[in-house]
């Protein structure tokens, strides 16, 4: 693997008093045209934009909201896919002293407008037409909001609410004001502190109303700085900006880590090209949740699935060698020299081409974090050479508070606690932390505050234990784990990542919570299925129909029972049905990180659950879907439940 | 195109540069090494089969540009090298012209003499203009050149090009190995000309003709100017292929033109590759080459058949025939769209996608 040379960033001593912008100052004063800040793809070329220009954009765009009438603690909602104008707004939005709120683009008009109104927001700003109509929705019920602010122009030429401003307009009125108080911009960013909260993130509950994290200018910083400590980026160092800011993992990369090390983000030129974009700039650091990963794995299974045979001989022969390499690296167990020698001629072969392949060329340290990701993806992506770690942490804690070490990564576990971090289990088994950079707490919600924060105590809410080696093992969010038949606990979250590393499965949902067995809700993938059918020529016009086809049934029986081998017997799921529909966020089936919310499918396919442990073979289902755009539309289906064969009920 | 993950461009120049990553340039300095040190170390026979094939390139490269970028078929192209070699000629030993500057000559008067059989590509397409490029063939070598022309200053050896004749400033090209660079600069020169004309808007102008006239006059290319610019670019780089092949020659005349050898080089295109410049140079080689080792084959068979040997024109022109219908019927891309999946297999190794 090439390892680009990794230069020392000296520690920078993080006090109360600096903030965001005034590392954006340093930096930018630091790089001024030399370096390049940010690169976005845009008509076939990835067009840079350097550190003094950053500077400039975010000056303009931040008198321009002083001129409008932002103050300090106003809020800032940001909603639009990455593009280098939402990281200046927002950087813009914290030079004043404001406080930005990141959305989900795909965020539901309800749900923007809850968050809105909850937060006090002041100034929207959208990126194009789609965000603006949301705003244009919901500005009546929201009386605080005072601007909407666009940035793509595409589709709004007859808008004229005098509620909306372009954002070119924004800067506009900040280069006049900047040249009536040249001053004022530094003296603005001079005001602020670190303790001041920078940040409000509303995470996505699996359960209850969105709760809103406030996040100090302090935790921002620290947060980076400690993970640095651990791995240090680079300047020279490529990042690619694709997942939401909403999302506090991709913010604290862009704009803590950012700041601190200097390194180049990209923007891609499109939610479409992201693979291909990332393939382009192959970063040194990728930060995903594991659907990213997951994603990856299933492109190389099915493109493997379509070669020709002597190309699939190959290419597991090298899969054999990689994971055997990969499994005594990671139980630090001598290699001997002739397997070596074959795993350079593996890695010759094969693994360097599927690194070229998925853009991982260059990567140095890929985190996944957000959620579990299965073993064998773990393991996968070591086989093939990328240094793939797991972490974890919460929006609370600004990030992560947990981290795999280079070189001491174990499958089943996140790793070892940060520097300035400590980690402890409640006795009830809860897994509790402290840091720098631990919240503030919820946003006008003071009794989930003092509930989540008990003497400076973050309460994740996830259950898990440290091992031997001082590593932290989750073990599933507590209102999750399940209890078998026996009494044992069990995670279903450890179940559904084993059964997804199948392309076949896209997501599954386990039951078995006090139950006599374990039984699985299953979402096939609809493009890899659809595929696979085809070849069998196996006719089918939707996924409804296609998830119920014998064979398909007998595929996803036959990868339940393929996982079912290696768990305890209790923990064997004994029935599965195949859902019609892939779980959505829009249907508030996922968070919009993609995690189960199982108290509401419980609700919501109570008839399905009961069949399943019914014994029944047929349940008739009567559903709504909700799109995009809030229309919703009934459909009823018939869902087949199937045995796992050789197993027992 | 296929770049590794890890290349991109911040400027369109950038994006636009031909060689991108080290292995490329790196296998480019390995292929001029090799032509300019590898093939003249290998001896005069290699060096004299080289020549040929870097005639058939230079004289390919203007059919490929009007079937292959142009779609228009013609069937006259050695017209236009004859019209290049006489003015050379004529320019050198009439007119004592230095022969760079008779070169010049011959590839503009080559151009314009193009010029005047394509006017009717105006007014006709398809199988009329291959008439009419017949036409130019006829014409201009079986008529003017072998009745009139050949007979400028008397019937005899006005034409003979003694070795010493051609020179350019100090240098005398009067060895197998001279003619070979000179064969390496000419083909250098208009093949990176062509590849990078091809990309301007001339060759997309040219490119939309040939996919669809009528779309191409719809989107603003003025099909008649750019079918004439066709052909005269055609007929300066005939012009130049036949400036450079009387270096190699004792006498000039009208029988290296014929009409067999027009069919000849759309034949080399066809086998290298409608459409590709890769394909003029993968054609030429393979052709010629193909020629010689038939040669090495009947060679040590001529003591027993006879005929062989006394036939052996006629059994070079069977061979060429049937690789022609056999590359159609099995490699109708060429040997360009071979090596273009050829370089895919190892790109998407291990997949097939």
């Amino acid at each position: 693997m090439r390892r680009a040379a990794e230069r020392f960033v000296p520690p920078i001593e993080i006090t109360k008093e600096l903030s965001l912008p005034k590392f954006l100052l340093q930096t930018a004063r630091k790089y001024g045209n030399r370096k390049v800040a940010m690169r976005e793809k845009e008509f076939g070329i990835w067009r840079p934009i350097t550190w003094q220009e950053y500077l400039e954009r975010v000056k303009a765009l931040a008198l321009g909201f002083v001129s409008l009438g932002l103050g300090r603690g106003d809020k800032v909602a940001l909603i639009g896919q990455n593009r280098p104008e939402g990281l200046w707004a927002e950087m813009a939005t914290l030079c004043v002293g404001g406080v930005a709120v990141w959305l989900y683009q795909d965020s539901l008009i309800d749900e923007v407008q809850y968050i809105v109104d909850h937060s006090d927001v002041k100034f929207l700003i959208g990126e194009g037409q789609e965000e603006v109509d949301k705003g244009l929705a919901i500005k009546d019920r929201c009386p605080k909001l005072e601007r909407i602010i666009w940035d793509d122009p595409r589709g709004l030429r007859g808008y004229d609410d005098p509620i909306l401003i372009s954002l070119e307009e924004v800067a506009k009125l900040g280069q006049e004001l900047g040249k009536r108080e040249p001053k004022l911009f530094e003296e603005l960013v001079e005001k602020g502190q670190g303790d001041d909260v920078c940040l409000l993130f509303y995470t996505s509950g699996t359960t209850a109303r969105p709760k809103g994290a406030l996040l100090t200018h302090y935790n921002m910083l620290k947060m980076g700085q400690n993970m640095m400590k651990v791995d240090p980026c680079g300047e020279e160092d490529d990042f690619v900006s694709f997942l939401p800011f909403a999302w506090i993992g991709e913010l604290m990369m862009s704009i803590s880590c950012g700041l601190q090390a200097g390194f180049t983000i990209n923007f891609p030129e499109s939610p479409e090209t992201i693979q291909q974009n990332i393939r382009e700039i192959a970063p040194q650091v990728l930060f995903s949740p594991p659907r990213i990963y997951e994603q990856m794995v299933r492109t190389v299974q099915v493109r493997y699935l379509d070669a020709s045979r002597v190309k699939r001989r190959i290419y597991e022969w090298a899969m054999r060698i990689g994971e055997r390499i990969a499994d005594l690296k990671l139980a630090k167990k001598p290699i001997s020299w002739w397997l070596k020698a074959l795993g350079s001629l593996a890695d010759l072969a094969v693994h360097k081409k599927l690194r070229d392949h998925l853009g991982l060329v260059r990567v140095r340290r890929a985190y996944t974090g957000g959620a579990a990701l299965g073993p064998d993806h773990l393991r996968f992506f070591h086989a093939i050479g990328v240094n793939l770690k797991q972490i974890y942490g919460q929006t609370e804690i600004a990030g992560i508070s947990v981290l795999h070490r280079d070189g001491d990564v174990k499958f089943d576990t996140v790793g070892t606690p940060l520097p300035e971090t400590e980690v402890r289990i409640a006795p009830d088994g809860e897994i509790l932390s402290r840091s720098p950079c631990v919240f503030r707490g919820y946003y006008k919600m003071a009794e989930e505050t003092a509930n989540t924060l008990k003497d400076g105590w973050l309460h994740s809410g996830d259950i898990g234990f440290l091992d031997s080696d001082g590593h932290l093992v989750v073990f599933d969010r507590r209102k999750d784990v399940m209890t078998l038949a026996d009494g044992s606990r069990f995670s279903p979250q450890y179940l559904e990542t084993r059964l997804k590393f199948s392309p076949h499965l896209k997501d599954v949902w386990v039951i078995g919570d006090l139950r006599p067995f374990v039984t699985a809700v299953v979402c096939i993938d609809a493009g890899v299925t659809g595929r696979w059918a085809e070849e069998r020529h196996i006719p089918y016009t939707t996924y409804a129909e296609l998830s119920q086809k014998a064979e398909v049934r007998s595929l996803v029986a036959e990868v339940v029972r393929h996982v079912n081998r290696s768990m305890p017997a209790l923990a064997r799921i004994l029935r599965f049905v195949n859902l019609h529909k892939e779980f959505d966020a829009d249907d508030e089936e996922l968070t919009r990180t993609r995690k189960l919310r199982r108290t509401f499918l419980e609700e919501r396919y109570h008839e399905i659950v009961e069949a399943l442990f019914s014994g029944a073979t047929e349940v008739h289902f009567d559903t709504t879907v909700t799109y995009e755009d809030g229309r919703v539309a009934h459909s009823k289906t018939d869902l087949l439940v199937m045995d796992v064969p050789g197993e027992t009920g | 195109m296929y770049l590794p993950s890890g290349v991109y461009h911040e400027t369109y120049r950038a994006d636009n540069a031909w060689w991108q990553t080290t292995f490329v340039r790196a296998k480019m300095a390995l292929l001029v090494v090799l032509l300019l040190v590898g093939v003249p170390l290998a001896g005069n026979y290699p060096l004299s089969i080289a020549n040929v094939i870097g005639y058939t390139i230079l004289s390919a490269l203007g059919v490929q540009l009007l079937i292959g970028y142009c779609g228009m078929i013609t069937l006259g192209h050695a017209a236009f090298i004859a019209v290049g070699a006489y003015v050379t000629a004529i320019g050198m030993l009439r007119y004592g012209l230095p022969y760079s500057v008779s070169m010049v000559l011959g590839a503009i008067l080559a151009g314009l003499w193009s010029v005047l059989f394509g006017l009717p590509s105006a007014k006709v397409k398809g199988f009329y203009l291959i008439m009419t490029t017949m036409a130019a063939q006829f014409v201009t070598v079986d008529f003017i050149i072998t009745q009139y022309v050949s007979r400028v200053g008397g019937r005899g050896h006005y034409f003979s090009l003694p070795p010493g004749t051609i020179t350019i400033g100090p240098w005398v090209i009067d060895t197998e190995l001279k003619v070979y660079y000179l064969m390496i600069c000419l083909v250098t020169l208009c093949t990176v000309g062509m590849a990078n004309l091809l990309r301007t808007r001339v060759g997309r102008a040219w490119i939309a003709i040939r996919d669809n006239d009528i779309a191409a006059e719809m989107m603003g290319v003025n099909v008649v100017r750019y079918k004439l610019l066709a052909f005269f670019v055609a007929g300066v780089l005939g012009g130049i292929a036949g400036a450079f092949w009387i270096s190699s020659l004792y006498v000039v005349s009208a029988e290296h033109f014929q009409f067999s050898w027009s069919i000849w080089i759309v034949g080399v295109i066809l086998i290298g590759g409608v459409g590709s410049l890769h394909g003029v140079i993968f054609g030429s080689v393979f052709v010629t080459v193909l020629l010689e080792a038939l040669k090495f084959a009947v060679i040590p068979l001529s003591d027993a058949f006879p005929a062989l040997s006394t036939g052996f024109l006629y059994i070079k022109e069977g061979v060429f025939g049937l690789a022609i219908v056999l590359f159609l019927l099995y490699e109708p891309h060429g040997l360009a769209y071979r090596w273009q999946q050829f370089k895919n297999y190892f790109n998407l190794w291990p997949f097939a996608y």
